[in-house]
């Protein structure tokens, strides 16, 4: 079988790794991880574009690394061949192996920064996103200096203790270890990371379960949603997290 | 009242300073506090609100104009309290159980408490119970749910699930919106109201109130 694989650059290293060992043939097109900074419907539009770009009589599916994404993958069209895509919130889905995993641990510690080694190689947006990305559209990002500059010593005072504000609700980083890695440095980044954020510090075991399924076409329906030519994703809010719905269903949002 | 339309202007200018100090004057020359919130407060709050629909300003600008307002208020509700004047109606508004995001929030319990709501506001990761005892407790004529996450979305739906366990989901009007939040959504999970803005979400509940 040939598959193209359409990724988030923040699996470079599992993907590549996978790939050179798996039956089949799959060509790899990384996207930037800055597509998630930017409002859903352009990253939408960047991936439908390098769907649209691919010659798909030259393979049998276009793999997806990629979850919901904050609902940028909603309204990813198949052309003329399937598109396989994991049932998973974000890539820390992925990474974990499955959703339960993610759900539970994301449960029991809502205020954790999650890093693995394509967080920290691919972590900062490119310049392209500079603009575009929406923490610079809404001021999120500004310094405290820009906000002295636009909006007075006091406002900024006051701007920048809202503005960081959701920030100390966050106390942890979880590394995430697919034992992959060449050594432990992604491992010594992350415990310097929150030793200089006086952050906690936790270490997890990756699973390479869904990536493997993902790229070897074992795509069971629970794990993987496959969207028909003709079909389009839509995001459900349930268990299984995406479904494909018809383009022509009269419910077009 | 040319000084009142500076203190319209203050506070869409964003200048708490200016705004108190003109409240301050105006309730000193016995200009009505009902008049200084309905002719001058809420006007300036529904034109910041405009400007930040059409990009002129962003979440900084709105911040700061709903905190210039919130001062002014605080000069005018107790003289309203004390009068026994009602505000236009009660909202409990929260961030959903596991979301600890709160900007959305935030600025929509300042748009609406400057369209001269009463906010009752419980913070972030909100369980279905903490907004079930409030709702009992308050008897708001709104809840206003909030989620950044597709991961905490799911807490919206068991929040209405909770309030119709609890038998009270025709007591109030549920409102929902957050970044990945959606009017199909909304309806799915049977909320009265999506909006998919703050002050947007002043419009939503003022033709509710209808």
């Amino acid at each position: 079988m040939r598959y193209k694989l359409i990724s988030c650059e923040v699996f470079y290293r599992e993907m590549c790794y996978t790939i050179s060992q798996s039956p089949h043939q799959v060509d790899i097109e990384f996207l930037p991880k800055g597509l998630h900074d930017i409002q859903s419907s352009m990253m939408l539009a960047r991936i439908q574009e390098r769907i649209d770009a691919t010659d798909q009589s030259q393979y049998q599916a276009i793999l997806f690394g990629y979850g919901l994404c904050n609902n940028g993958i909603e309204g990813l069209t198949a052309r003329d061949i399937p598109l396989v895509i994991p049932r998973a919130h974000d890539c820390i889905t992925v990474f974990l192996g499955n959703k339960e995993r993610y759900l539970s641990y994301f449960n029991n510690n809502p205020g954790v920064y999650f890093k693995t080694s394509g967080w920290i190689e691919r972590g900062t947006p490119g310049k392209e996103f500079d603009q575009l990305s929406i923490q610079q559209k809404t001021g999120l990002e500004l310094s405290y200096a820009d906000l002295v500059k636009k909006y007075g010593e006091e406002n900024a005072q006051f701007l920048f203790e809202e503005l960081t504000k959701y920030k100390d609700r966050y106390n942890s980083f979880t590394y995430i270890e697919m034992g992959i890695e060449p050594d432990d440095r992604f491992e010594k980044q992350t415990r310097k990371d929150a030793e200089e954020a006086g952050w906690g510090f936790q270490k997890v075991s990756g699973d390479m379960t869904l990536i493997h399924r993902l790229i070897n076409g074992k795509w069971n329906e629970d794990e993987f949603l496959v969207v028909r030519p003709g079909y389009r994703v839509v995001a459900n809010f349930k268990d299984t997290i995406i479904e494909a719905e018809p383009c022509d269903s009269a419910d077009q949002k | 009242m040319e000084q009142l339309q500076k203190l319209s202007e203050a506070i869409i200018n964003g200048d708490a300073k200016a705004a108190r100090e003109l409240t301050r004057e105006a309730l000193n020359h016995r200009v009505d506090p009902k008049v200084i919130v309905k002719d001058y407060l809420i006007p300036a709050m529904d034109e910041v609100g405009k400007r930040f629909e059409c990009n002129e300003f962003f979440v900084p600008e709105l911040l700061i104009a709903a905190r210039a307002m919130k001062g002014s208020l605080e000069l005018i509700n107790p003289i309203l309290a004390s009068r026994g004047d009602k505000p236009a109606g009660r909202v409990v508004i929260g961030t959903v159980k596991g979301d600890l995001h709160d900007i959305g929030k935030n600025l929509v319990a300042s748009m609406l408490e400057g369209a001269g709501f009463e906010i009752i506001d419980l913070g972030v990761d909100v369980s279905p119970e903490t907004f079930v005892n409030s709702i009992k407790e308050k008897q708001p004529t709104f809840l206003a749910l909030s989620a950044l996450l597709t991961t905490t979305m799911p807490s919206m739906k068991h929040t209405i699930d909770a309030l119709k366990e609890a038998g009270i989901r025709d007591n109030v009007k549920v409102l929902v919106g957050g970044a990945p939040v959606s009017s199909r959504y909304a309806e799915e999970i049977g909320a009265d109201g999506y909006s998919d803005s703050a002050s947007g979400a002043v419009g939503l509940v003022r033709s509710l109130m209808t």
